[in-house]
């Protein structure tokens, strides 16, 4: 007590150090000015770890700074659109069905492949004139063998006994969800946007509704839990989810395997373009790919020079890529609104 | 004396205004945008639709949930403490506090253990006999409330230690001389103390459990939807902003009223007798 009673500051040096506390609050906004570094937008979990650890130290090399900042592809573009002008992140990464809606907002913009050192090292088909294609996430069926048998698709989940109150589903916020609604609205019903087809067998089979969660990262942890057995997923989370030691297999429905490519984006607005630049560069070079195609991200590599790994290749070839399933974005996006109201509301009761 | 004082408030205010209360009107004025102007379309949509009305009364429902059960845990450990020895008084704060240091995304994941079929709840209900087969407690309502409580407990717990602290022991023996038996105590003597604290602790609970994002979204599952996860569906999957900021608007009022209701019952002279 004592010595708090000792402790004394003039009113000159309370002023100084209200002036150091101001201007320390300052430092970020003062580093984000000054055009040094970029801040890109990615996936929390696995890719934030492989996207820090692999691409910082390469675009330091190339002599920038990246924050890598943590967020969903929503997540992104709440952000962007929160802060018109003035973006938060200086590049995007998402799939399609954002990228339609940053496109339609005004959001990103065009960029200029000639600064992309590594662009030739791209298939065609990957080099978007809205930024490049750094992976393609194949979506499948997750399934834990120690307690259910293999799934065949999606039309073995609801008919087999065996899936009972063993599935988990998200809503359509989720790509990966969306993505597998749009099979089952085939299956079920009369096309890729039939989802009253997907609502009805949700009623029709209510235990389904039970596992319900908001996220895949969600799942994940349930499935490490032992809570639930099957969960729709790409083939990065199920070599996550190998890599902490689970029993986790992967499974191509039989209907066809949904997919989408991930696509780095730029920021209309963005301060620090070469940065932004220099990262996307880092993002599809072969020595970056070389080592995010390794566990535990596993992730599939859009540049030509990149040998798959065996891992990669048991889920899906390079000829295979051709095959998969590419929703209607378009279509899907017009939709959504709606659909996640009625989910929700399905869900709830 | 208060105009002397006004230089020494005028930073606070400032900040207030800056920081509290011009957000405030951005959200509010957000909430009335439309494309023609001022509307209040976004709030006839809110309430035309009995599922956002349905989310708004499960919300409050687990806010008064959640203070019930905080009061029921909350008052035996802050009688404990008013009576306890300096060391058991000294381990009841760190248990209170070493909670509160721990991130709120990290107890509600452990949460996920406790309650899951594999977790020590179902193994003790199927150890008793209480039920046949293991049973998940995650995505219900019963589980959301026992994580509420547990994370929200200290809300209760510190403004009660605060004002028992404040108290002599002797109040209570002295009641036993003149005849009270422990009910009457609590009740007439006691309780009328606690009660400040109580209200305190209940707004802060009734606050922080229906704002509670990630612990309702976590453990509540898609099923169990509150206000909170409403309102980051309208801004961060539907791009709704208008619509957002009436829920959130909305949300502000309720609790607000809550808090009026609470703050004037504190003032109530027959509740506190002439303490």
């Amino acid at each position: 007590m004592n010595e708090m009673k000792d402790f004394q500051i003039t009113r000159r040096g309370f002023g100084f150090l209200a002036a150091g506390v101001a201007a320390s609050a300052m430092l970020p906004f003062a580093a984000r000015a000054a055009g040094s570094g970029a801040v890109a937008a990615t996936f929390p979990g696995s890719w934030e770890d492989a996207y820090r650890t692999v691409l910082t130290p390469m675009v330091k090399d190339a002599g920038y700074d990246l924050t890598i900042a943590p967020a969903m592809a929503q997540d992104q573009l709440a952000k962007i659109m929160a802060s018109p002008g003035n973006p938060p992140y200086d590049t995007l990464l998402m799939s399609p069905g954002q990228m339609a809606v940053a496109i339609e907002k005004d959001l990103i913009q065009k960029i200029d492949p000639s600064k992309l050192k590594n662009w030739g090292m791209l298939d065609p088909s990957f080099q978007g004139e809205y930024g490049p294609t750094v992976t393609i996430e194949v979506n499948g069926i997750a399934y834990n063998p120690d307690l259910v048998p293999k799934p065949k698709g999606y039309r073995d989940l609801f008919e087999n006994p065996a899936y009972s109150g063993k599935v988990s589903w998200t809503g359509f916020a989720s790509n990966t969800a969306v993505m597998a609604y749009t099979e089952i609205a085939k299956i079920f019903g009369s096309g890729p946007n039939d989802m009253d087809a997907v609502f009805k067998l949700f009623k029709d089979h209510p235990e389904h509704l039970k596992g319900v969660v908001d996220s895949t990262n969600h799942q994940m942890t349930l499935f490490q839990q032992g809570e639930i057995a099957v969960f729709m997923c790409s083939t990065g989370n199920v070599a996550h989810l190998k890599s902490l030691g689970l029993n986790a297999e992967f499974v191509h429905p039989e209907t066809g395997s949904p997919a989408a490519p991930v696509n780095i984006h730029l920021t209309k607005g963005s301060a620090n373009l070469d940065a932004a630049y220099a990262y996307m560069d880092a993002a599809i070079s072969k020595a970056a790919q070389d080592q995010l195609k390794e566990p535990p991200t596993e992730m599939f590599p859009t540049n030509k020079d990149v040998a798959l790994t065996p891992g990669i290749e048991a889920y899906v070839t390079r000829d295979q890529i051709k095959t998969m399933v590419y929703p209607d974005w378009v279509a899907i996006n017009k939709n959504r609104d709606d659909w996640i109201r009625q989910f929700d509301a399905l869900v709830a009761g | 004396m208060k105009a002397s004082g006004f230089p020494y408030v005028l930073p606070m205010l400032l900040l207030s205004v800056a920081f509290f209360a011009t957000p405030l009107a951005v959200l509010v004025g957000f909430s009335f945008a439309g494309p023609g102007g001022a509307t209040l379309e976004h709030y006839a949509r809110f309430f035309g639709d009995a599922f956002n009305f349905r989310v708004l009364v499960n919300t409050a429902r687990l806010g008064l949930e959640t203070v019930i059960g905080t009061t029921l845990l909350g008052v035996p450990i802050a009688l404990l403490y008013w009576h306890g020895g300096r060391n058991l008084r000294q381990i009841l704060i760190f248990l209170t506090l070493i909670p509160m240091l721990t991130s709120n995304v990290v107890r509600t994941f452990a949460w996920i253990v406790i309650l899951g079929r594999q977790g020590p709840i179902s193994e003790a209900l199927v150890g008793l006999g209480l039920t046949g087969m293991p049973t998940s407690l995650l995505f219900t309502e019963l589980g959301l409330v026992m994580a509420m409580c547990q994370i929200d407990l200290p809300l209760i717990i510190l403004p009660l230690i605060a004002i028992l602290s404040r108290t002599p022991v002797q109040l209570t023996e002295a009641a036993q001389v003149s005849g009270a038996g422990p009910w009457r105590i609590f009740v007439t003597v006691l309780l009328p103390l606690m009660l400040p604290g109580l209200l305190a602790g209940w707004i802060l609970v009734f606050a922080s459990t229906s704002s509670s994002f990630v612990t309702q979204a976590v453990i509540g599952g898609a099923r169990n939807v509150y206000v909170p996860q409403l309102i980051y569906r309208e801004v961060g999957t539907l791009f709704d902003w208008p619509l957002a900021s009436a829920i959130a608007v909305v949300l502000l009022l309720s609790t607000g009223c809550l808090l009026v209701a609470l703050t004037m019952m504190s003032r109530h002279r027959r509740l506190f007798g002439h303490a």
